[in-house]
């Protein structure tokens, strides 16, 4: 708290910040940066390995044999059952489809304006897309009930005689997902690429074999770096609007139902801001580990970074709250009374306590601490800022789904959701697998792109104007 | 040139590189004798070197034509196969056309741009190849063919301008 309230003091006016507090105008020759990341794949105590084994044995048993449970058991232990047929494997879908969008959306959006703080956090976002995708594209799976007849989705002659209609919302969500979950793993690969090629001439025995294959072949040659480049940037441009797309579509995915609660105009955007929100968040909580945990990591992700992220959480928390409130005020101004029971059961009911949760956590609190610069330097304040968002936002789409679920038109099938153990298991499973697959991938591949570094801090340099030494940059690709 | 041999002069920084390639082209090599290898990318006029064309986005926009093809088969042209009435709802829409048709052209437009690369790059490729490890250490490494009994002059060029080492290469597995 003493460090909190020191936070609190305004920092003395006119004050210069020191430039080699930002990664760009820090450089450290090559050789020492690739040896760092180097290092930070190979160095490992043992503390990591118990974490991983736990959460590896709670992925097989809470995920995968839970998961086993339920296909034998069918979706009757599951907590959904009329008029609740979505719960919280919805939830999960959404929650997961959000972290993973927001993942691809905060890198393509910060290589396009080339924001400079970009250079040593676009890995771990595109990691978070990749591994986000695949525990919603779990979720969906969780929630199919006769999982063995997924195909019937895919547009393949078949006995039935009849293809999956593409006219439905369900099935533009099945494309958009598989389009996403295709497109960022493509995106995760390319910029790794010459950081392969790194590693490989770092490398002996059986990770030399490895890097030498992943690496493709790459030399680094103007072919190569032009090629690369060009794909770079049509991905950076295109992965925004199809973000954008992806969560639209998973929003219509409730918005074209003539449900109360759920048929709004505004929850394309909404829910694009959503993942948006959740993302930016749960993206501060993994930097924050890395940084605290893996070896080398604090010269790279600085507190710098948490500050812009800090700036950029606070605004789209704004933005949040702004598109909450349209998608509040239109159904009580209107008088719907089954909108208005909706909104009444949110406020006043059984979950009341998740609702009230969620604006503390998505809105008051981020724009009470985060205004505050120093605020956003403290790295475990900003862990936890942003692991209350991550927890808000899944309050948020459990209102949505379950929450609103409940109101239904026909009275007499009203009930009150409760989540079963199966459910909260397999919730727990997918972000254990997440967390595992984080720390698999930490001992195989860089966390943090030497190479974008590098190129960033060959653009930037320090010059000095009169008695002041500031910052300058210039372009170089 | 059928005696010549490849010289590899590495350099730690940009602008020494970027004279060393004027130099080699005023002893007399054309563009096609050399090829620059480094960590990071440079913009051609940097090292003034020649513009190299790249196919990636022509082959994306394949992709992509590819791509709202496929949709406009799923949307209109399976309602042709087998007609499913919903509802009322036309069989032939356009809304859902917009979005099925915006996903495949972004999934044809960047999976084709991805295989760009790989096409233009001719990856994967595990044959070996002109290369210097100590790029991926930040150096810059000019490949450049030189008429055998010119080496010393070319080596010397070389130093002259900067060069950290020069010595004569082969292709090596990477």
């Amino acid at each position: 708290m003493a460090a909190m309230a020191k936070a609190m003091q305004p920092a003395h006016a006119g004050e210069l910040e020191d430039p080699r507090e930002n990664l760009l105008y820090d450089p450290r020759p090559r050789s020492e940066m690739n040896d760092m990341v180097m290092d930070a794949m190979q160095t490992a105590g043992w503390k990591f390995w118990v974490v991983t084994i736990v959460l590896a044995l709670f992925v097989l048993i809470g995920l995968f044999g839970v998961w086993g449970y339920l296909i034998l058991n069918g979706m009757g232990v599951a907590g959904v059952t009329r008029p609740i047929y979505w719960g919280a494997f919805l939830v999960d879908v959404v929650f997961w489809i959000g972290i993973s969008h927001a993942g691809a959306f905060v890198s393509a959006l910060l290589r396009v304006f080339k924001t400079g703080f970009h250079h040593a956090i676009t890995r771990v976002a595109e990691f978070m897309a990749v591994f986000g995708i695949i525990q919603a594209g779990l979720s969906v799976f969780f929630h199919m009930g006769r999982v063995w007849l997924f195909y019937w989705m895919i547009p393949i002659p078949n006995e039935r005689g009849i293809w999956p209609d593409f006219h439905s919302p369900l099935m533009w969500d099945f494309m958009a997902i598989t389009t996403y979950m295709i497109v960022s793993t493509l995106y995760l690969i390319l910029p790794l690429i010459p950081d392969l090629a790194m590693a490989r001439d770092r490398s002996t025995g059986w990770r030399k074999k490895l890097y030498r294959i992943l690496a493709l072949g790459f030399r680094g040659t103007e072919g190569d770096w032009k090629h690369l480049r060009a794909a770079i940037k049509i991905f950076s441009f295109a992965m925004i609007p199809v973000m954008v797309s992806v969560t639209t579509v998973v929003s219509w995915d409730f918005a074209l139902a003539t449900r109360a609660g759920w048929s709004s105009t505004v929850f394309g955007p909404f829910f694009v801001i959503g993942a948006f929100h959740s993302g930016v968040a749960a993206l501060v909580v993994i930097l924050v580990l890395i940084r605290s945990t893996m070896k080398n990591m604090k010269y790279f992700i600085r507190p710098e970074t948490l500050d812009a992220l800090g700036k950029l959480m606070l605004i789209i928390s704004m933005v949040w709250a702004y598109f909450y409130f349209n998608d509040y005020m239109v159904p009580w101004y209107g008088g719907d009374s089954l909108e208005r029971l909706v909104l009444k059961f949110h406020e006043t009911g059984p979950f009341a306590w998740m609702f009230y949760s969620m604006l503390i956590f998505n809105a008051v609190i981020p724009w009470a601490l985060l205004w505050n610069k120093k605020i956003r330097r403290m790295p475990w304040v900003m862990f936890t800022i942003g692991l209350l968002i991550v927890v808000g936002m899944w309050f948020e789409r459990f209102l949505i789904v379950p929450g609103t679920l409940t109101i239904s038109t026909d009275p007499f099938t009203w009930r009150v959701y409760q989540i079963s153990w199966v459910e909260i298991s397999l919730t727990l499973g997918t972000l254990a697998f997440f967390a595992l697959l984080y720390l698999i991938v930490s001992r195989f591949l860089p966390f943090i792109s030497p190479w974008e570094v590098q190129e960033g801090q060959a653009s930037h340099t320090i010059r000095k104007v009169g008695k002041a030494t500031l910052p300058s940059a210039s372009e170089i690709d | 040139m059928s005696d010549a041999t490849t010289l590899l002069a590495l350099f730690q920084d940009v602008d020494p590189a970027a004279d060393a390639i004027e130099k080699l082209r005023e002893m007399g090599l054309s563009n096609d004798q050399m090829n620059v290898v480094s960590g990071i990318p440079f913009q051609e006029e940097i090292l003034g070197r020649p513009i190299v064309r790249t196919h990636v986005p022509r082959i994306a926009l394949g992709g992509a034509i590819a791509g709202f093809a496929i949709a406009v088969f799923l949307i209109w042209g399976v309602p042709l196969l087998y007609p499913l009435y919903v509802g009322g709802q036309p069989m032939f829409p356009i809304p859902p056309l917009l979005v099925l048709g915006f996903e495949l052209i972004m999934l044809g437009m960047l999976t084709s741009a991805f295989l760009g690369v790989f096409i233009d790059s001719r990856f994967p490729s595990y044959e070996p190849a002109l290369y210097a490890p100590e790029v991926s250490d930040g150096k810059i490494a000019l490949f450049f063919d030189c008429p055998a009994d010119k080496q010393v002059k070319f080596k010397e060029a070389m130093k002259s301008l900067g060069a950290e080492s020069v010595r004569m290469v082969e292709a090596q597995e990477l």
